[in-house]
């Protein structure tokens, strides 16, 4: 929290500031200060303190005060030197037998990622790749183009608002569609989940294929998901299975409830839908 | 995902790159005549070993890393401190220094020189005196290659506790000697081209031989029988297998003469991983713009090092999704192992 650029009399305000100690060793700080319109401005830090202590070879340490030598003996940066060394862009390794057809998958959604990238510029009067504004038929073709005041018949996403006079053209995130127009309400909850089972207690080192090895004898699968910490990509320990008929879903729930695996007892149930 | 670092020491193609025995320090050599000493966590260039007057083809670490070995094609080996990067003592041949090594235990080295110029190819060792920089100039072993040049040596290394010494020829034979006497105990024609490269596991009781053939195997020391075969699409310059996990690491890529006429792209220059056990290909890491000459893995297994023939070192430090990885058959292993649904 920097005071050195504001007046003392926010600094007073800030002495305001309370320190609470988490059960979970964390600590949050909610403190005060003044803003520059001077109005009051609520600040909630939490900060957790981490030691990592690191246990380094002796005869490694000695090596890391070694001073240059060779061409490099007149060098003073400190650290590696950019003539020399280059952080380079990142490369993936995707490691699994099936690598070609990942890597392939991956290059085919970079293309069309860069063509989504491309066609979210849209001139409304020439259809060009630049702002309306900027078009350089804005005075020939002018508002009886083609592309203005008619509703766009191909959904794209560039296109948002359509209306003449310039009305409010922002759509909020929650109303709009995948494909980019303006969703309707029982549009937003596109999946069907009454064939899909949430299977919870899960080991944590179960992953997808396991979860489809042994959900796989009751019949075909759709979709089997494990969630997992977005970060870490951790299993959270639960999963949803998506069976093809309803049927096939119940007797794999009646197999499998209650039965240990991996040694955690299963719980299956339906998934709820999301209120 | 993995951020390389591409170091830039050498304008040449490198010929090789080394870690030390703790894994924090690197050493490459390439065509032109210095080697470059860095630090493998950061890329920081620690220095350069200044004095060769012609291609370095080979390099090689002492176990305490207090000693360099390089060989030459200016016809000499020389030894050089690693703190300050000055040369201690020089091996004059009598034709290029192909390949040196260190015994495990760092008492000797042998030095492969190239049948050239009316010399036959041959291996020396010699003895490595710590307590002073002269060395003794007379070898304790050499061993001299009889027949023709097709069956001239082109690399050679130590087995466990130095007891052997495993050279590869350009025909494709792969012999093993006894270090002490020089007497040829085995031969086995593993290839049908140039051995291009041998280097060993951890433990030097089996190593792996890459080949202009475009195949790669391994090898048990004693037995000397073939434990593995992997093959590739691109004559292939190096192999390395990793620790901690069970995978082979292979480089290599189009002949440098036709690389000019090859988009990158399609030149394969890529590092290859393998799985040690299935011999199956699972991995390839992109960035090289020329064919790999030489890989070499941190010996805890951390990350690898891949020379170029474009000139550049890149160092890539592994990231967790590397060490999860599982194989399917591994996978289903485990799981099986701790479940109680009976299939």
């Amino acid at each position: 929290m920097s005071t050195s650029a504001t007046s003392w009399a926010a600094e007073e305000v800030d002495l305001q500031s309370q320190i609470t100690e988490n059960p979970d060793g964390t600590k949050t700080i909610v403190s005060y200060k003044l803003n520059d319109q001077g109005q009051k401005i609520k600040v909630t830090q939490k900060i957790k303190l981490v030691k990592v202590t690191e246990t380094v070879d002796p005869a490694v340490a000695a090596r890391r005060k070694w001073s240059r030598f060779g061409n490099e003996k007149s060098n003073t940066t400190i650290g590696p030197d950019n003539s020399t060394t280059i952080y380079d862009t990142e490369v993936q390794l995707i490691l699994g037998s099936s690598w070609k057809q990942d890597a392939l998958k991956q290059a085919e959604e970079d293309s069309k990622a860069s063509v989504k990238k491309q066609s979210t510029l849209k001139c409304r009067i020439c259809q060009g790749e630049h702002f309306t504004s900027k078009c350089p038929y804005k005075d020939t073709l002018g508002e009886d183009a083609p592309g203005i005041n008619k509703d766009s018949t191909e959904s794209d996403a560039s296109i948002i608002s359509m209306g003449a006079g310039g009305a409010s053209s922002y759509v909020p995130p929650h109303m709009r569609s995948r494909n980019g127009g303006i969703a309707s309400p029982d549009e937003r909850r596109e999946r069907d989940d009454s064939t899909t089972l949430r299977v919870t207690n899960l080991n944590s080192v179960v992953d997808e294929e396991i979860l489809a090895s042994i959900f796989g004898k009751f019949g075909s699968i759709r979709r089997v998901t494990v969630v997992r910490n977005r970060e870490t990509r951790e299993s959270k320990g639960f999963g949803y299975v998506e069976f093809d008929t309803i049927k096939n879903a119940e007797t794999a729930m009646e197999h499998l409830d209650g039965k240990g695996f991996m040694n955690l007892i299963l719980k299956i149930d339906w998934s709820k839908p999301k209120k | 995902m993995m951020r390389p670092i591409m170091l830039k020491g050498h304008g040449r193609p490198l010929t090789q790159v080394k870690f030390n025995r703790e894994g924090d320090i690197l050493i490459s050599v390439a065509k032109d005549s210095e080697a470059s000493v860095w630090y493998s966590s950061n890329g920081e260039r620690l220095g350069t070993l200044n004095g060769h007057s012609g291609a370095i083809w080979s390099l090689d670490i002492s176990p305490e890393t207090d000693l360099v070995v390089t060989g030459s094609a200016d016809f000499t080996a020389r030894l050089w401190k690693t703190m300050t990067g000055e040369c201690i003592h020089k091996w004059d041949q009598d034709a290029p220094v192909k390949r040196v090594e260190f015994s495990p235990d760092g008492s000797k080295i042998l030095i492969v020189t190239e049948q050239a110029m009316g010399q036959k190819g041959k291996i020396f060792v010699y003895d490595i005196d710590y307590t002073k920089n002269e060395q003794s100039t007379t070898p304790i072993l050499e061993i001299v290659n009889e027949d023709s040049s097709a069956e001239k040596f082109s690399v050679a290394g130590w087995s466990y506790g130095g007891f052997y010494i495993i050279a590869g020829h350009a025909s494709g034979k792969i012999s093993k000697y006894d270090a002490k006497t020089g007497e040829l105990l085995n031969s086995v024609q593993g290839h049908e081209q140039l051995i291009t490269d041998v280097q060993f596991a951890s433990d030097r009781s089996y190593f792996i031989t890459s080949s202009k053939d475009q195949t790669a195997n391994m090898y048990s020391v004693d037995t000397f029988d073939q434990l593995k075969h992997y093959s590739a699409d691109v004559p292939l310059n190096t192999a390395c297998i990793t620790p901690v996990k069970e995978f082979v690491i292979l480089g290599g890529g189009q002949d440098a003469r036709n690389v000019t006429t090859t988009a990158a792209s399609e030149g394969k220059f890529e590092a290859r991983f393998y799985h040690k056990i299935f011999e199956e290909e699972i991995g390839r890491v992109k960035g090289h713009f020329g064919p790999l000459n030489y890989v070499a893995i941190h010996p805890k297994g951390l990350c690898f090092a891949s020379g170029g023939e474009d000139g550049f070192v890149r160092l890539h430090h592994f990231h967790k999704s590397y060490f999860d990885f599982l194989y399917d058959v591994e996978k289903t292993a485990l799981a099986t192992q701790h479940s109680t649904i009976d299939a």
